[in-house]
Order: structure tokens, then C-alpha cells, then sequence
């Protein structure tokens, strides 16, 4: 009797559904990380630079995610200063000027922060989303 | 009698230490009691006259206390060195027994003996002046009768020369008696010549021509006599002061045998002398001090035999100190024995009592005397441990010996120099060093070989040294800020600053620090326990900007450094980058240090201080 050959699929098409599926997820997460990011157009903040020498930095723009972990200071007209923990833990000061008064500043929230380095080479929030 | 021989004794013993040119002390020895004023009893005169061979007083000798006063310095008879060094001589010397020392004394009995008042005559007086040359030869004469010869030879000469003198007065006498006459009978021959005028006036002129023969007639008659009488004159004169002469000058030489205390001479040279001037002149004829000196306070007049009863006075009152000498010396009363003998020797040095006297008994009484003037010369030096020890031993010695007098002077000695030291102790526990010092003078004044002012002074100065070298050594650890060693050796520098308030509150503030930087180096050792090195770091560090050259400190923390290294690390770069103006990385530091230890006050402090800077208040 004749060898039949075998009616179930190919193993080289499962591997392709395989290869497609992760493609397919890497590609989705890709999507969502960037859609997510409200400021993926700036660059990201190098911390290791800026523990090392803020003053370098002033003027510059950059974005931060971090969470607000206290709040150090508070001025009605020139805001509040919080310490928040970026993803790597890393603690860093940051000042939300006066006109971010109106938006609920708490601990354990995550923020995108657009960022500028005023002077002193203090972190100041220009722009903010919650993410 | 006894007083003024005493007084004559000793006036001849200061004589004799005179010639030897021998100073006197200038103050009277130390057990002595105060001497009375000399002027109260002394001499009338003696402070009146020139400056004499011996100085312008009389001696004077107080009986209550042995002590001379002469020409203005005080002597203690018994005290007296030069004596001392003397008797001790004679206790040494061997006894004058031999046959030169008895052949001499035989030779000086014979004299004395031809000299007897009863027995003596012409002859026995050429006799005993024969046996004056062969006394001489003898050493213990020491030439004596070699000069009582030559005087009574010289008053020999001087006698013969007197008689000759008064015979030739007497032919001077008959020429004078014959010249006389002659004179008469030439005026009477002249009167028998023719009778005057009868006319007035040549009755006058016949007056004066008689007259004129008279007188032309007498003249040489008159010179002629008076030019025996001028001679008559002279000689009676020459003869007075020939005698006199002799007379002073045989008195001289015994009145020098009585200051040398050599009686037996004396008394023959006084027995040649009634011989030869046998008119009972025995007046001395000396000067007044010295006849004040032998009349004192008897009222009797100064003759040859005053002196004569002195010296056989004296012989006595040696011959009767050796019986009591030799008596004593049986009882074993020693001291009493030996001061017997003592008084003997001073009064009679040359007597035969005194000279032969045995060797042996002088021995026994020389130990007792040499301890006893060690015993004076240990008082006087001050030395009374050596005097207590002579006092034991003589005591021993001497079953009469009184110890009540060096053993007051010697306990007092000592209770009150004792009492100096105690005050000197006290002084230099309260820091008083003036006190210290003059405590410690007069403690020293009145007992200078005491052991215990070796000791306490040894022991203060030993303390000072050591308290001195520890204020020294505070100093210089303070200059140093080496806080540790101070604190270590705190014992030390608290009782060396104890005496001084300005040292004392540097140490205070230094042991304060140390106590500050060891407080700290127990908690962080508490803390490290825990696990907490970076709650331990902190508190080493808070004391360590204070005190950064601690070496424990230092230690201390540099071990909690490498155990806390992340906070460490987080806060000095924090503070470095403060220090650059560098805020938000300084302030990221700090929140990170704060992230590691969250209670650190470093932390803290700095993030407050620089959100003040970033955020400063508002008015």
C-alpha cells in the first residue's frame, strides 16, 4: 500500500504563523508605545549627565516619565517643587511653574513631563501628560 | 680664793693661747645659756686704757655658766676648741715617769728645799742657785731655771753694785765732813787776826776787807762741796732705781711663771727673791690691770706673796682634783671623773700631778672625752641623730653622765623642725610655694641633717617635677589639638592642673570635646549594630567636622565610609556640586542620599537648603 501522504499541516507554515504572530505583536507594541507618548517627537532626558552637571544642560528640552513620589516646596506664583522617581528609581527634583496649578500633583502618579533645563539646572515642567 | 684663782687660771690660759695668735669664737657655744652683761661684775677698769697685749678687758669668768668674757667675745671653758684639742694631747700623752722626769723633779725638791724659809742661809742659797742649771737641763724644764738663775745672778750684780755705791757715799761723806771743817777753821783763823778800827768809817772799809778775805778763803771749800754733795746726790739716786730696777725685773719673771701656770717656779723664784732683797719690800710692781687682776674683790694689796699663796693654792687644788679623779674614775662616774680632771689639767697643766698621772686612767676618761666634745661639735653643727647616738653611748659609758641637756636641746631640735615639715607639707598640698620655701628654710636652720627633710623636700620636689612635666606636656598637646592623649592620660593633667584655674578650664573644654567625640563613637557603634552604617556614618560625622583630627574619630569613620559607601557617595557629591552652584544636580544627589538613608539630617538639610534657593519664601 502506498505511503499517503499526510493530510495535517506543514511544520514550516507553523513556524510562520509563529514568526508572524511576534512580528505582529513587537509591531503592535511599537504602535502603542508611540502612539502612548505624547512627546515621542523629544528626546529623553540623560540622566547620568544630568546628576553629573545640570548647568550643562540649561536651555535644553527633554521628556521624562516618571512618578511623583513628595512634594518639596510649594509657591502660588512659582509652583511646586516635587521630587519624582524615574522608571530606574533614579530620584530627581522637578519644578511644575504656577500655571500647572490647577492639575492634581499626587504621589504614585505617572507622568510623561515635556522638560526644560532652567537655570540652576533646575528640571521645569513645561508640559505634562498623564500617561 | 678659789673664784679668783680660777679667774687668774684662766687668765693665764688665754695668755698662753694668745702667743699661738689663736682667735677666740665670736659667739658662745650653742647649749650655753645667754652670758650676764661683763660690764655688771667686771673690773672697774677694764673697759679703761690703752689696747694691751691682751686686748683692753680683763677676763672675767661667770661661774653659773663656765663662761669667760674677755676683751668683748664670750668663751665656755669646757666648749672651747683649742682647750679641747689640748686636753685630749695630754689624755693621749704617756705618763712623765721616767728617770729624766723624776731626776728633775728631785732636782726642783732639792731647791725647794734649800729655799725653805727656816733652813735657808748663805750658803744654802748658793746651793740651791747651783742646782738652777742642772733643773735646766731637763726637757720638762724648758729652760725656766736657766732664766730664774740669770735674774738672781743679775740681782746679784745689781746688789754688789749697790754696796759698792753706798761705800763709796761713804768716803764721799768723810770728804765732805773733813772739807766742812777746814772751811770752819779758815773762818775762824781770820777772826783772830787784829780787831776792827775805831773811826767809822774805816771800821767800815776794815768790814768789807774781811769779808772780801772771808769770802776769797771759803770759796773753794764750798765748791769743793757742793760738788760732793751734787755726787752724794747721784749716787743715792743711781743706787734707789739700781734696786728698783732689779726689783721689777725679778718680779717680771715671776709673775710670768704664775701665767704659766708653773707654781713651782714660782714659789722658788719668790723664795730667791725674799733672800736677796731682804729690806721686806714685797710690793708688786706691776701695772694696775694686773694687779686688779690678783686683788680682784679681795681688797688686799698685790705682793710678792699673794702670788706665792696662789700658786701653793693651786698645787693644792690640782693634787685634791686628781684624788677625786682617781676616787671617781673607781665608781665608774666618768663624766664627773673626767671633769675633775679636767679642771685639774686647766689649772695645772705642768704640776707632777699632773704629768704623772698613768696613761691607763687617762684612756678611760679620753673616750669619754673625745665622745663628749663629738657630742658639743655635733650640737653645734646641728647634727642630732649623731648627738642622740653620743648620748646613748655615753650613757653607757658614764653612769653619771646627765643627758637632760643635750636631750631637751635635741628633742626640741626635732619637734620643732618637724613641725616646719608638716607646715611645708600642708603648703605644698595647697600650691603655697612661698610658704613652701621658708617652711622648708627653717626646717633645714634648725636640723639640717634630718632624714625626713631629705624625704619630704625629695618627694615635694619629685611631685613638683612630675605635676610640672605634666602642665608641660598639657600645653603641649593642646598646641598640638592632640585632644586623644589628653584624654587619655585625663588622670594625669587633671590633678597637675588642679593648683592652676587657667589650665584647668582648657583641660575642662578639652575633656569636654573628648567626652563630645567619644559620646559620638559609642552611639555610631550602637547604630552599627543595627545595620544602620549610614545612620552611623552620620553621627561620627556630625563630631567629626568639629574635631577632624581625632585619630579614633578618623578611624571610626572611615571604617563606616566603606560600609555606607552609596550614601556616602550620594551626599558628598551632593555637596560638592552644592559647592559648584550646580543646584538641580546637587539637589537630585541629595534626594538620592535621602533615598538611601531617609532620616539623614545631611540629606535633609541640604535639600531644604537649596528648595529655599530654588523656591525661597515669598514675603
Amino acid at each position: 500500500m502506498p505511503r499517503r501522504a499526510s493530510a495535517k499541516h506543514h511544520p514550516t507554515i507553523w513556524i510562520f504563523v509563529v514568526g508572524l504572530i511576534v512580528i505582529l505583536g513587537a509591531g503592535g507594541y511599537y504602535l502603542y508605545c508611540n502612539v502612548n507618548d505624547p512627546f515621542r517627537t523629544l528626546q529623553p532626558l540623560d540622566v547620568a549627565v544630568y546628576l553629573e552637571n545640570s548647568n550643562s544642560l540649561r536651555g535644553n528640552t527633554y521628556k521624562i516619565q516618571a512618578s511623583i513620589q513628595n512634594s518639596l516646596a510649594w509657591s502660588p506664583n512659582l509652583g511646586r517643587l516635587f521630587s519624582v522617581a524615574m522608571e530606574s528609581g533614579e530620584p530627581l527634583p522637578l519644578l511644575v511653574p504656577a500655571q500647572f496649578n490647577q492639575i492634581n500633583l499626587q504621589k504614585g502618579q505617572k507622568f510623561f513631563f515635556k522638560i526644560k533645563i532652567s537655570e540652576k539646572g533646575i528640571l521645569t515642567v513645561e508640559d505634562l501628560k498623564k500617561s | 680664793m678659789k673664784c679668783r684663782l680660777i679667774i687668774l687660771e684662766m687668765f693665764c690660759l688665754f695668755a698662753s693661747y694668745a702667743l699661738f695668735a689663736q682667735a677666740p669664737d665670736t659667739a658662745p657655744a650653742a647649749p650655753t645659756t645667754p652670758s650676764p652683761a661683763p660690764t655688771a661684775t667686771a673690773p672697774a677698769n677694764a673697759a679703761t686704757g690703752d689696747s694691751k697685749l691682751l686686748g683692753k678687758d680683763l677676763p672675767f669668768f661667770n661661774p653659773g655658766n663656765e663662761i669667760v668674757t674677755w676683751d668683748g667675745k664670750n668663751w665656755n671653758i669646757a666648749d672651747n676648741r683649742l682647750f679641747r684639742a689640748r686636753f685630749e694631747k695630754y689624755l693621749n700623752a704617756p705618763e712623765q715617769t721616767s728617770q729624766d722626769d723624776i731626776a728633775y723633779q728631785k732636782v726642783i725638791d732639792q731647791i725647794l728645799e734649800k729655799l725653805a724659809p727656816k733652813k735657808v742661809n748663805a750658803t744654802t742659797l748658793d746651793e740651791a742657785w747651783a742646782l738652777l742649771p742642772e733643773a735646766s737641763n731637763y726637757k720638762s724644764d724648758a729652760h725656766l731655771c736657766d732664766s730664774l738663775s740669770d735674774a738672781v745672778y743679775a740681782s746679784w750684780l745689781a746688789k754688789e753694785e749697790i754696796q759698792r755705791l753706798t761705800k763709796a757715799n761713804e768716803t764721799l761723806d768723810r770728804q765732805k765732813n773733813s772739807i766742812e771743817w777746814n772751811m770752819k777753821m779758815a773762818v775762824q783763823n781770820q777772826e783772830l787776826e787784829k780787831s776792827p778800827p775805831k773811826n767809822p768809817f774805816a771800821a767800815a772799809e776794815w768790814a768789807k776787807e774781811q769779808e772780801l778775805k772771808r769770802t776769797t778763803r771759803t770759796q773753794p771749800y764750798l765748791e769743793r762741796l757742793a760738788d760732793i754733795n751734787a755726787r752724794l746726790l747721784a749716787n743715792r739716786t743711781k743706787k734707789e732705781a739700781s734696786e728698783l730696777q732689779t726689783k721689777i725685773e725679778f718680779q717680771a719673771l715671776i709673775v710670768q711663771f704664775f701665767l704659766q701656770r708653773r707654781f713651782q717656779h714660782v714659789i722658788i723664784a719668790n723664795r730667791f727673791y725674799r733672800s736677796i732683797f731682804g729690806d721686806g719690800d714685797t710690793q708688786l710692781r706691776v701695772d694696775d690691770p694686773m694687779k686688779n687682776l690678783l686683788t680682784q674683790g679681795s681688797g688686799l694689796p698685790a705682793t710678792i706673796g699673794l702670788l706665792d699663796s696662789m700658786a701653793n693654792e693651786a698645787m693644792r687644788d690640782v693634787t685634791e682634783g686628781i684624788d677625786a679623779f682617781n676616787f671617781l674614775l673607781d665608781k665608774e662616774e666618768l663624766a664627773s671623773a673626767t671633769q675633775r680632771l679636767q679642771e685639774a689639767f686647766t689649772i695645772g697643766e705642768y704640776l707632777p700631778a699632773i704629768r704623772t698621772l698613768s696613761r691607763d686612767k687617762k684612756r678611760q676618761a679620753l673616750d669619754f672625752a673625745q665622745k663628749s666634745n663629738q657630742l658639743i661639735s655635733a650640737l653645734e653643727v646641728k647634727d642630732y641623730s649623731l648627738a642622740e647616738n653620743l648620748v646613748n653611748e655615753l650613757e653607757k659609758m658614764a653612769k653619771d653622765f646627765d643627758k637632760s641637756k643635750p636631750l631637751a636641746a635635741i628633742e626640741t631640735a626635732k619637734t620643732v623642725s618637724g613641725m616646719h615639715l608638716a607646715k611645708a607639707r600642708t603648703a605644698a598640698v595647697s600650691g603655697d610655694r612661698a610658704t613652701l620655701e621658708t617652711e622648708l628654710k627653717n626646717a633645714m636652720e634648725i636640723w639640717p641633717r634630718n632624714p625626713e627633710l631629705a624625704k619630704v623636700s625629695g618627694a615635694i620636689f619629685e611631685q613638683t617635677d612630675i605635676q610640672q612635666q605634666a602642665l608641660v606636656d598639657l600645653d603641649r598637646l593642646i598646641s598640638q589639638k592632640n585632644y586623644r592623649q589628653i584624654y587619655e592620660d585625663r588622670v594625669r593633667f587633671i590633678a597637675a592642673a588642679a593648683l592652676y584655674p587657667e589650665k584647668q578650664e582648657k583641660l575642662a573644654a578639652v575633656l569636654e570635646n573628648m567626652q563630645l567625640i567619644e559620646s559620638s563613637i559609642i552611639r555610631a557603634n550602637e547604630i552599627s549594630k543595627h545595620g544602620d552604617y549610614a545612620g552611623a556614618w552620620e553621627s561620627v560625622e556630625k563630631v567629626f567636622q568639629q574635631f577632624p583630627d581625632d585619630n579614633k574619630l578618623n578611624q571610626v569613620r572611615a571604617d563606616l565610609t566603606t560600609q555606607a559607601a552609596d550614601f556616602v557617595r550620594s551626599l558628598r557629591t551632593a555637596q560638592d556640586l552644592e559647592k559648584k552652584e550646580q543646584t538641580g544636580s546637587s539637589l537630585a544627589w541629595y534626594l538620592k542620599a535621602q533615598h538611601l538613608y531617609p532620616l539623614s539630617e545631611f540629606a535633609k538639610e541640604g535639600i531644604a537648603r537649596l528648595v529655599k534657593n530654588i523656591l525661597p519664601e515669598e514675603p
